[in-house]
């Protein structure tokens, strides 16, 4: 069976600068025989924010009837996840915070009622790719977009050392990413990278 | 009335999807405390707005306006007409809820009335008498869990005017079972929204920032 991966991409601009490079990585990873790809764009689907009931830390699920059933679902039969966001504000999108968010019933699971995520033989195996576009030049402009990122995957068993980062700082107006100087290459690299990577934890 | 004299206006803004839970209660305590300095307070739940996230359509670099028409662009009239601005958020997933950055993203249109159109300019002396404050809570014990959120609010403070002067911040929610059990965090949540009024009022007579504070007047 072809290796998974499941796509979000998760900013108010359809096909802006990180949805691009996000369909750059995707487009390279699918030219591979042993790769299927899946992409949702939030902007097609309905995530409505965490309310912060806790009820999943009991429940085991979440009591929000929402796509986020389906998703919860691809989430865990996935190979590898990538997510593409554009900073706003020094952090996620909205629209990409309330996914994020959402994992708090797998935080649950794992955590309070230490519960599998996903069956142990898939543990150590799942690849993670967080991808983001920045106006701003700024050393720290992903820092605050990266942690929660990171628990993101840590909650849905990918650990730290298999998270892999496509990020690309000065790209503001629509489609100026087209025109930056290693954009596409990173890219490239990143696919690369990332089905190299996926085999070798599968072997 | 001299302006002077005028009330300390503070606002606060809660957004957790959570009635009365933890941070709103910190919240509360905070203006509490600015209340008994003689602050005019306010509370806005960003729960029962209605408002949609920015879209990203970057009309506002042109126009300097936003396209959405909802709660949010009187909101952003009021922040612009508060002396204290306190944001108040839990924690969740390493970050601000979603709701807090839905509304926070839409300052975009001042972000491009500041730095792109450069209709819309702060001196010194008002951001210095303008101050931010951010309160939120976490359940986790960590102590960076707070580090994703300082760069967002920096990064909004900035953008309206605010000096960015104070976190009221409590962490480890889960092993206190709730604010109300914490030892400190609601009485330092009131002293620190004293304290931010008083000091709002000192720098309008005059008193240079940091200085002593005020005698209290009640």
């Amino acid at each position: 069976m072809p290796y998974q991966v499941l796509a979000f991409a998760t900013g108010p601009r359809r096909h802006g600068n990180s949805e691009t490079l996000l369909d750059w990585v995707l487009a390279d990873m699918a030219g591979e025989p042993d790769i299927a790809v899946e992409k949702i764009a939030l902007d097609e689907v309905t995530v409505h924010p965490c309310r912060g009931c806790n009820a999943c830390e009991v429940l085991n699920k979440c009591v929000q009837r929402d796509d986020m059933d389906n998703i919860h679902d691809k989430i865990i039969a996935a190979d590898c996840i990538l997510f593409a966001t554009p900073i706003y504000c020094l952090g996620i999108c909205a629209e990409g915070k309330a996914l994020v968010d959402r994992a708090q019933v797998f935080r649950s699971r794992k955590y309070v009622l230490k519960l599998p995520v996903v069956p142990p033989e898939r543990l150590g195996k799942r690849l993670g790719i967080f991808i983001a576009s920045a106006g701003q030049n700024w050393d720290i402009v992903f820092d605050g977009a990266k942690l929660s990122i990171k628990c993101f995957f840590h909650v849905t068993e990918i650990r730290d050392r298999d998270i892999h980062y496509l990020l690309v700082r000065g790209v503001d107006k629509a489609g100026e990413v087209q025109t930056h100087p290693t954009a596409r290459e990173e890219a490239r690299a990143t696919a690369k990278r990332a089905v190299e990577r996926l085999r070798e934890m599968n072997r | 009335m001299d302006p002077e004299r005028e009330p300390v206006k503070v606002l606060g803004i809660s957004g957790s999807p959570h009635r009365h839970g933890n941070t709103e209660t910190l919240l509360d305590a905070f203006l509490d405390g600015a209340k008994e300095a003689g602050g005019e307070t306010d509370k806005l739940v960003l729960k029962s707005a209605r408002y949609t996230a920015c879209q990203g359509c970057n009309a506002c670099h042109k126009s300097g306006a936003c396209i959405i028409e909802d709660d949010l662009v009187p909101l952003f009239d009021r922040i612009l007409a508060v002396d204290a601005l306190a944001l108040a958020s839990p924690i969740y997933t390493m970050g601000i809820t979603a709701e807090m950055k839905g509304f926070l993203d839409r300052a975009q249109y001042l972000w491009a009335r500041k730095y792109l159109l450069k209709t819309m300019y702060f001196t010194r002396e008002h951001i210095q008498r303008h101050k931010g404050v951010f309160i939120s809570t976490a359940g986790t014990g960590w102590e960076h869990v707070f580090s994703g959120a300082f760069p967002i609010m920096t990064a909004f403070f900035d953008i309206t005017g605010f000096e960015y002067y104070d976190n009221v911040i409590a962490n480890d929610m889960d092993r206190w079972k709730g604010i109300r059990n914490h030892p400190t965090a609601l009485a330092d949540a009131a002293v620190k929204g004293r304290k931010v009024v008083e000091e709002i009022a000192r720098l309008r007579v005059g008193g240079s920032p940091g200085g002593e504070p005020a005698p209290q007047t009640r």
